[in-house]
């Protein structure tokens, strides 16, 4: 008994030994490996979310915003039956079968299927219950205005990177960067943790464009197109004492929703990617610096009774014969011959240095990408034609927004501005982290010069002037036409069918300025007739839409309410 | 009938009670750690359960105490039917749970009368060895395993309860050894198990249920499908490994409630200690079980007769055989085989069970300097 109790005792505590030394290897000697295995099973893996910022009106309208979507992926290895797979998905996803077995039979363990689905279509491929078919949530950046200034905003690709407009100037600001996150979780995939935030929100941007004025310039732009079958048009609208950009716009232009379908035409923002000769708009230069620089008075004479010119070894002709007009009556007239011999008591020198002082052939400075600087030689490649050619805005490049700055420096007192589109950014959590603050202004010319010349462009739109369809009702309005020949590129000439009609103007109470740019427009070819009527149109609705109380109407008991911040 | 006298009370098995009660009360505390929610959620009231049954536990381990044990050899013979009829009855009506068939349903209770008749059976075995003079040889042990392990064991095998079954195989054995076997039937014994290890291995393996093949792969090579079969040993033995040496405190292990750890207040609530406690926890748990085995071998030596040796040394080994699987299995030592820890495991029968088998020991150890009326 006694030595079969000694056998029993010795075998227990052997097992007891053999349990302690099992013990020591698992939880000294290699607890390292086991404990970091027992953290990364209670570590998952995922991508931040990613969310660009949201894009407002100057009214806080929403213009670009996400949409909380899943896009479908596939893990090849798991997937059963391709084919099959293939087959049922194609009836819900705008895919070919052939595409869908390709990605379901490619290497890796991970391919996308179809980015940013309709939640009923996830809705439905979740319930056929497909074996390694797997959503990830996503975000589609919508533009709920569609067409709505779409060169301003510009657009993303389908991992939302910044393509065009404001969306790649400010992307900085928009996007924020991604990553990773280690969320714990249990066994079954759940997770665990709590209040920690898997999404990154980048900043907000406020535009200075008011989404009201910029449909009435939008609609504006449409009625050029279908009136004139118009190859192109553009029109600006900006506070010319700010130079914050109101409305811009384009045609052709496009759905920034459907971006990558979508052709180059249609995708530029002409108002700065574009250049053209101005033509008669121009004359604001030898116009304004005459009068700066004292050589004429408005009272001048100048006789254009030939209706003709020569400069240098060519002839300039009026498009109408005149008489002899004063100074004040050529720029109302719009009259070539009388604006080259301005031009001609100037000098070329004095016009090189008012068309610099104007900002032409070089960039507004404008906060969207693609702008270009458009071009003026310099004098000592000028031939003897060239000072009455860029008198009468020949042989320059202007871009549409040059031209509009130019005329706000009119509208304001002399002031170059800067003009942009976005007014301020904010961090998701509200705070302005960036505001637009001029660079130090501009002088072109003084405040009197511009005052006598504001008065002389009222002239161009009131009976006798080449704008006069360019009048709005009961507000008088300051402004210039412009109808300048395209340089066909085969015969390099210019062309005798394609023409830039164009109108710039304002409202001379503080109100915007309006330039409008219609290309080759057919039927019609000049300025007052083609592009004031548009303007015309726009700007009529504009006010109404800021309540600007007519001039003619002064004094009577109306509610005034100003719309604009 | 109740003896309770002042002797009783003096030679009261103090050291064991504490144990067991201890081991129970560290039990629950490891059950509610392990199902403690994640969530804000209700915590499940498994422990809760298990207090009630402690109870219930101490008040039966105290009512058999108090009986001279030499009535359980009265009432082997009704008690060993009334298994039989219960482990037939859970067979019939009994309810299902992971691929067995192990419960009765008793109002709000499952009960698990296999839980029982491992205790019922030992009884019996002592009962019946004590009237055997002398050595057993091959006839008269082949004779006892016929009468009395046949029936049960086909009817524990067919639930499937393979764990029930190796408990009372071992017992059987145990018991015998305990009694005295002859050299050559010790001998022989051995041969036939070296010889029969190839082609019972082979029938063995046929009669098994897909689940329980998977276990002795996944034994056999636990890393090769972790997620699959081998899944419990792996990640029993990281939960162990995660406790380190001091463990990560009290309600602060993560394997179990995090799900990781399957059966974690059942079968693998060693593990769950562990990852909390550290190994020196660990190895104050392993001493706690090491003096309650150890002091019932001690129990068995000193009874003041054969049958209260064999009852004890039987309940010992039962302790002792339970433990060794449990925790070898818990440290992937030993094949999974679904065997609750002693005391510790949630479950209401077996804490019943093995409450009532501590007071055959206490009872045997208490009533050693008695001499026969």
């Amino acid at each position: 008994m006694r030595k079969r109790a000694i056998i029993l005792n010795t075998a227990i505590i052997f097992g007891f030994v053999a349990v302690f030394f099992r013990l020591v290897d698992l939880m000294i000697l290699n607890h390292g490996r086991l404990s970091e295995k027992a953290k990364m099973q209670q570590l998952k893996r995922e991508d931040i979310q990613v969310r660009r910022g949201t894009i407002f009106d100057r009214m806080g309208r929403e213009l670009g915003v996400n949409l909380e979507v899943e896009s479908l992926y596939c893990d090849p290895e798991s997937v059963a039956s391709p084919k099959n797979t293939a087959y049922a998905l194609s009836k819900v996803i705008n895919k070919k079968p052939e595409a869908i077995v390709a990605k379901l039979s490619a290497k890796g363990r991970f391919v996308w299927l179809e980015r940013k689905l309709r939640p009923e279509t996830t809705e439905r491929i979740r319930r056929m219950d497909i074996k390694g078919l797997g959503f990830k949530p996503d975000a589609k950046r919508f533009y709920p205005k569609k067409m709505l200034a779409s060169h301003i905003i510009g657009a993303v690709g389908i991992d939302n990177q910044a393509l065009e407009g404001v969306e790649l100037r400010y992307d900085k600001f928009l996007r924020t960067p991604g990553g990773k996150i280690f969320i714990s979780r249990d066994a079954k995939g759940r997770t665990l943790s709590t209040g920690v935030d898997r999404e990154s929100k980048g900043s907000n941007i406020v535009l200075t464009i008011d989404e009201a004025l910029q449909s009435i310039v939008e609609k504006g732009l449409d009625d050029a197109m279908v009136r004139w079958q118009a190859a192109a048009a553009t029109a600006i609208m900006m506070d010319p004492f700010t130079g914050e950009i109101l409305a811009l716009a384009n045609r052709p232009a496009y759905d920034a929703n459907n971006a990558m379908f979508t052709q180059d035409s249609e995708r530029r923002n002409r108002a700065i990617t574009d250049c053209y000769e101005p033509g008669s708009t121009f004359k604001i230069i030898v116009g304004t610096a005459a009068l700066e620089e004292k050589v004429v008075n408005l009272d001048t004479k100048f006789d254009c009774s030939r209706g003709e010119i020569s400069v240098g070894n060519a002839v300039i002709h009026d498009a109408h014969r005149h008489g002899v007009l004063t100074f004040r009556e050529v720029i109302q007239k719009s009259s070539n011959v009388g604006t080259i011999q301005i031009g001609m008591k100037l000098g070329k020198e004095r016009i090189y240095k008012y068309a610099k002082l104007f900002g032409f052939g070089e960039k507004t400075g404008i906060d969207l990408p693609g702008e270009i600087s458009g071009w003026i030689r310099p004098t000592k490649k000028w031939s003897a034609v060239s000072p009455g050619a860029i008198a009468i805005g020949q042989e320059v490049a202007v871009t549409p927004l040059q031209i509009l700055r130019a005329y706000s420096a009119i509208a304001n007192g002399g002031i170059l501005v800067t003009p942009h589109v976005v007014s301020e950014v904010r961090s998701p959590d509200g705070n302005s982290i960036y505001s637009f603050s001029a660079a130090e202004d501009k002088i072109t010319i003084s405040r009197k010069t511009a005052n006598i010349f504001k008065d002389i462009l009222k002239t161009v739109t009131e009976e006798g002037g080449t704008g006069k369809s360019a009048s709005v009702e009961g507000n008088p309005v300051a402004g210039k036409t412009g109808t300048a020949q395209i340089i066909d590129p085969r015969t390099k000439r210019y062309s005798r069918e394609k023409y830039v009609s164009s109108f710039v103007g304002f409202v001379p109470a503080d109100e915007p300025i309006i330039a409008v740019v219609v290309y080759e427009p057919k039927g019609q070819i000049y300025g007052g007739v083609v592009a004031a009527p548009i303007f015309k149109e726009i700007a009529r609705q504009s006010l109404s839409y800021l309540n600007v109380q007519r001039e003619d109407m002064k004094g009577e008991n109306i509610l005034v309410v100003d719309r604009r911040r | 009938m109740l003896n309770v006298d002042r002797r009783l009370i003096k030679n009261f098995d103090k050291v064991t009670f504490f144990l067991v009660v201890l081991l129970s009360v560290i039990g629950i505390m490891t059950i509610y750690s392990a199902t403690r929610p994640l969530l804000p959620t209700d915590q499940p009231g498994y422990h809760i359960k298990q207090i009630y049954w402690l109870l219930i536990g101490i008040a039966a381990l105290l009512l058999v105490v108090s009986f001279d044990y030499i009535w359980l050899s009265r009432f082997a013979y009704p008690l060993y039917a009334v298994g039989v009829v219960l482990l037939l009855s859970v067979l019939i009506m009994g309810k299902t749970g992971m691929g067995a068939q192990r419960w009765l349903n008793i109002g709000r209770f499952s009960f698990q009368p296999s839980e029982l008749f491992r205790l019922i059976f030992i009884i019996l075995i002592s009962r019946h060895f004590i009237a055997i003079q002398g050595k057993m040889g091959l006839i008269t042990i082949v004779k006892f395993f016929l009468a009395f392990a046949c029936i049960p064991l086909v009817i524990l095998l067919k639930q499937p309860d393979l764990g029930t079954s190796v408990i009372i195989l071992i017992i059987f054995l145990s018991l015998s050894l305990a009694k005295g076997l002859q050299k050559k039937v010790i001998s022989l014994f051995i041969i036939l198990g070296i010889i029969s290890i190839p082609f019972l291995g082979n029938i063995f393996w046929e009669g098994l249920k897909d689940y329980q093949k998977n276990r002795l792969v996944a034994f056999m090579e636990p890393e090769v499908d972790p997620a699959g079969i081998g899944y419990h040993i792996n990640q029993s033995k990281v939960a162990i490994g995660a406790g380190e040496f001091f463990g990560k405190g009290y309600l602060k292990g993560t394997q179990g409630p995090f799900r990781f750890l399957p059966e974690k207040h059942t079968d693998f609530i060693f593990a769950v200690f562990a990852e909390e406690w550290g190994f020196i926890g660990s190895l104050l748990l392993l001493l706690m079980y090491l003096i309650l085995i150890l002091r019932g071998l001690d129990t068995a030596l000193k009874a003041k007769d054969e049958f209260g040796k064999l009852l004890a040394s039987g309940v010992t080994f039962m302790f002792a055989t339970y433990f060794f699987i449990n925790v070898g299995m818990t440290l992937g030592i030993m094949p999974v085989v679904g065997i609750p820890l002693p005391f510790m495991s949630y479950g209401g029968t077996a804490l019943l069970s093995n409450f009532i088998a501590a007071g055959v020991l206490i009872n045997v150890r208490t009533r050693r300097f008695e001499l026969f009326y």
